[in-house]
């Protein structure tokens, strides 16, 4: 198995284990922003997207889950 | 021949100094033997002969001669002209040593008092001077002043601090192995399972600091930054505005800022309090090494390093004192009113310390900082003879007038917090006024005293809201290290020595694991290594297993543990490692390989090819020319033949912003002794048609 992101090699997850890290914190952090502005999961993965201060690690995570989700909404 | 004392110094400057402070004329004769300056004097009816090192002039080395492999456990300690290249100088340095000690009838060791200087002196004494570390005698000054070395030559040690020799030679065996293992093992994975060679090192001390950087990176990356709003709001008191802030320092959600944004919109606020307090603020404590570099990196962004090194010449001249130290306490054993007496002499200090030399007492403000080996960074009270330059000029300025405000009186702040009810909603704001100089008056330009003051202000006086601002903020990732806070962390976490901190980071720099001077970022191959080492040997990156084993060489130094035993438990721990990593050689190998290509092409690579635009162009050397010429990576499947010639001499770097007037890629030629220059890679760029 390999990193959805980077093709690192990985055993368990999806992800490597750094973008697993940044991963489970877009998750986590999207109660803050939730309660914060009430927005949508999409608008909340733009939004960080856009934002200078999100890491580059979180940003790549960030890209591959809005074009999952534009993927959806195509099938859908 | 008359028989004399032969001192040993760690430095030809030292040298120099102790045999002139020493001489009853204060004149030294300087002689030299094939090239070897060694200094004598004439101190009553002693004859005496100063001869120095060069810094260290043993080192430790590998028994076995030849295979380049691991794991090393046999060493020895052997002189370093045996082992380095470029190092021969050495050999004849330790000849005239040799030489010397023949005809000597007495031995005091001088080099400076920590463990490095023991170990220089111990090690020339044992192995150039036939054994005769036994009965050498050892001077311990902390200042290159006249006084401290009669005195300490007058009152020496009856013999070497056996003790700390001890802890000091552990430190450097230890460290050997842990570097000569670690190192072989990561390039030769690299090596046997990729063909790239590239020297790849790790240490004891090297590992966890790295690790600090990486763990700091990886937060950096995976980083989301979370809102939060503030709210300020402006007032008009007697024409002037003032800034205030909302009770609730953040508030977490848009609604709840904006409905409290919409009930301050009113024409006006009332003062409900006026808090006025008035606080002390202690004068800062001398300086150790650590806390200098810290300043001076604040102050003139130096590295520790530029610090250390300065701090270094500074103390050769007898300017200041032994910079090498841990102590933030000044004893009155270094003469408080001699040292200010003596800096009265110069008109840029007169003021200051006229001022303190009529104090009815002198009472530093010390730290909690102790080193039995030495006090607190102070100055001599010796003014330069020679011009400094700018840098030093700095630093001694800053340890002068740190010298002078840790003796000044506290300084009184006044605080004044302003409560301004608006519409039911709190704000506030916060003066300061200096009331008393007292020890920032000494410390100027390095501190400022603090002044935002208001007018005439009482409660419930009504003032006008100007405006209501509501901000938009967010959580910020943590910041990069810089030289100083990583060495700041360093020391909380107890790994290294004051002596060797500065110098691992800077090691870390060459190695290319870290880039960055004021905001320091892993590599990808420092990443990479990183990644290695927490995987097959996370011991060797853990701060714990290094803060113990400075425990222990702590504990040697006070004799209740024994080198040996510490010897035994790093090779026994050393073994595990190098048996993990031998085993997972194969993966490790492909691991850093695959990183290392990646680096190389990277740095061969220059740009984006300008003409067919899919292909990069790279740095090639032609196998029938051997010249080497910029050409496109395409051209190798017959699609685009695009091709610059390059300069044959000198290092290429690739700049990453294109020409201006072309957008063609543009290189810096970097040339030993030249100035390094730009050079756009189109012939027909036109910034050149106009130089022809």
């Amino acid at each position: 198995m390999t990193c959805k992101i980077c093709n690192r090699p990985n055993k368990k997850n999806e992800y490597c284990s750094l973008h697993l890290k940044a991963y489970q914190n877009i998750y986590k952090k999207f109660e803050v922003w939730k309660k914060a502005l009430e927005i949508s999961w999409i608008d909340y993965l733009v939004n960080i997207s856009k934002n200078s201060l999100t890491g580059e690690w979180a940003k790549e995570v960030v890209k591959y889950l809005i074009e999952a989700e534009s993927r959806n909404v195509k099938e859908r | 021949m008359k028989k004399y004392i032969l001192i040993i110094s760690e430095k030809p400057d030292a040298a120099n100094r102790i045999a002139t402070a020493l001489d009853d004329k204060g004149k030294t004769i300087r002689e030299n033997s094939n090239g070897v300056p060694f200094f004598t004097a004439k101190n009553g009816d002693k004859e005496i002969i100063v001869a120095s090192a060069l810094g260290h002039l043993y080192t430790v080395a590998n028994t076995k001669k030849g295979e380049w492999n691991y794991p090393v456990f046999d060493y020895q300690w052997v002189p370093r002209w045996m082992v380095e290249k470029n190092a021969s100088k050495i050999r004849t340095w330790l000849k005239v040593l040799t030489q010397l000690s023949e005809n000597a009838e007495e031995f005091i060791d001088a080099c400076d008092y920590d463990i490095e200087g023991s170990i220089i002196g111990y090690s020339i004494l044992k192995y150039a001077c036939d054994n005769k570390e036994k009965i050498a005698k050892r001077m311990k000054y902390s200042t290159l002043t006249k006084e401290d070395l009669k005195e300490s030559f007058n009152k020496p040690l009856p013999q070497l601090d056996f003790a700390l020799i001890e802890a000091g030679l552990a430190r450097h065996e230890i460290d050997w192995l842990y570097g000569i293992n670690l190192s072989r093992a990561l390039t030769l994975a690299a090596r046997n399972n990729n063909n790239v060679y590239t020297t790849l090192s790790a240490g004891r001390v090297q590992g966890p600091t790295l690790k600090y950087i990486e763990t700091r990176e990886k937060n950096i990356q995976i980083f989301v930054p979370t809102p939060f709003w503030n709210i300020t709001a402006k007032i008009n008191i007697d024409n002037n505005t003032y800034e205030l802030e909302h009770e609730k320092k953040t508030i977490e959600t848009l609604l709840e800022a904006k409905n409290i944004t919409t009930t301050c919109k009113v024409k006006e606020g009332q003062i409900t309090k006026i808090d006025v307090k008035e606080f002390q603020q202690n004068p800062p404590v001398p300086f150790d090494l650590g806390t200098l570099q810290s300043e001076a990196y604040r102050l003139f962004k130096y590295t520790p390093l530029r610090t250390s090194k300065i701090a270094q010449h500074l103390y050769t001249n007898a300017l200041i004192s032994y910079p090498r130290t841990n102590s933030q306490k000044l004893p009155p054993a270094i003469g408080y009113s001699d040292i200010l007496k003596k800096l009265n002499k110069s008109p840029i200090y007169q003021k200051f310390t006229q001022k303190l030399l009529t104090q009815p007492t002198l009472k530093p403000n010390e730290g909690t900082k102790y080193d039995p080996a030495h006090p607190a960074i102070y100055p001599t009270g010796n003014l330069p003879e020679k011009v400094l330059d700018d840098s030093e000029k700095n630093i001694y300025d800053l340890i002068v007038k740190r010298f002078l405000a840790v003796f000044g009186e506290p300084a009184l702040i006044q605080s004044i917090k302003v409560s301004v009810n608006i519409n039911q909603n709190m704000f506030f704001m916060t003066g300061y006024r200096t009331l008393k100089e007292g020890w920032m008056e000494y410390y100027k330009p390095f501190v400022h005293s603090k002044n935002i003051s208001f007018p005439p202000l009482f409660e419930k006086q009504t003032v006008t809201v100007k405006k209501i601002t509501l901000k938009n903020n967010f959580t910020k990732p943590p910041p990069r290290y810089n030289p100083r806070s990583l060495l700041k962390k360093m020391e909380n976490e107890k790994i290294g020595t004051k002596a060797t901190r500065a110098t691992i980071i800077q090691t870390l720099y060459e190695r290319k694991y870290i880039k960055g001077e004021q905001n320091i970022t892993i590599t990808d191959l420092g990443f990479e290594v990183t990644e290695v080492l927490k995987n097959y040997c996370p011991s060797v990156v853990s701060s714990e297993m290094t803060r113990k084993l400075e425990e222990k060489m702590e504990q040697i130094q006070l004799e209740q543990e024994t080198k040996q035993n510490v010897l035994i438990e790093t090779i026994e721990n050393l073994k595990t490692v190098t048996s993990t990593l031998k085993q997972n050689q194969l993966e490790i190998g492909t691991q850093l390989g695959q990183k290392i290509k990646q680096i190389r092409i990277n740095e061969q690579t220059i740009g984006k090819c300008p003409k067919c635009q899919t292909g990069n162009l790279v740095i090639i050397r032609s196998k029938k020319t051997n010249k080497r010429f910029v050409g496109c990576t395409n051209f190798f499947e017959n699609k685009c033949n695009t091709s610059f010639p390059l300069p044959q001499t000198g290092t290429i770097k690739p700049l990453t912003t294109p020409c201006k007037t072309c957008n063609y890629p543009v290189i810096k030629i970097l040339i030993n002794t030249k100035q390094p220059w730009k050079l756009c890679l189109n012939p027909n760029c036109p910034t050149k048609e106009k130089k022809k």
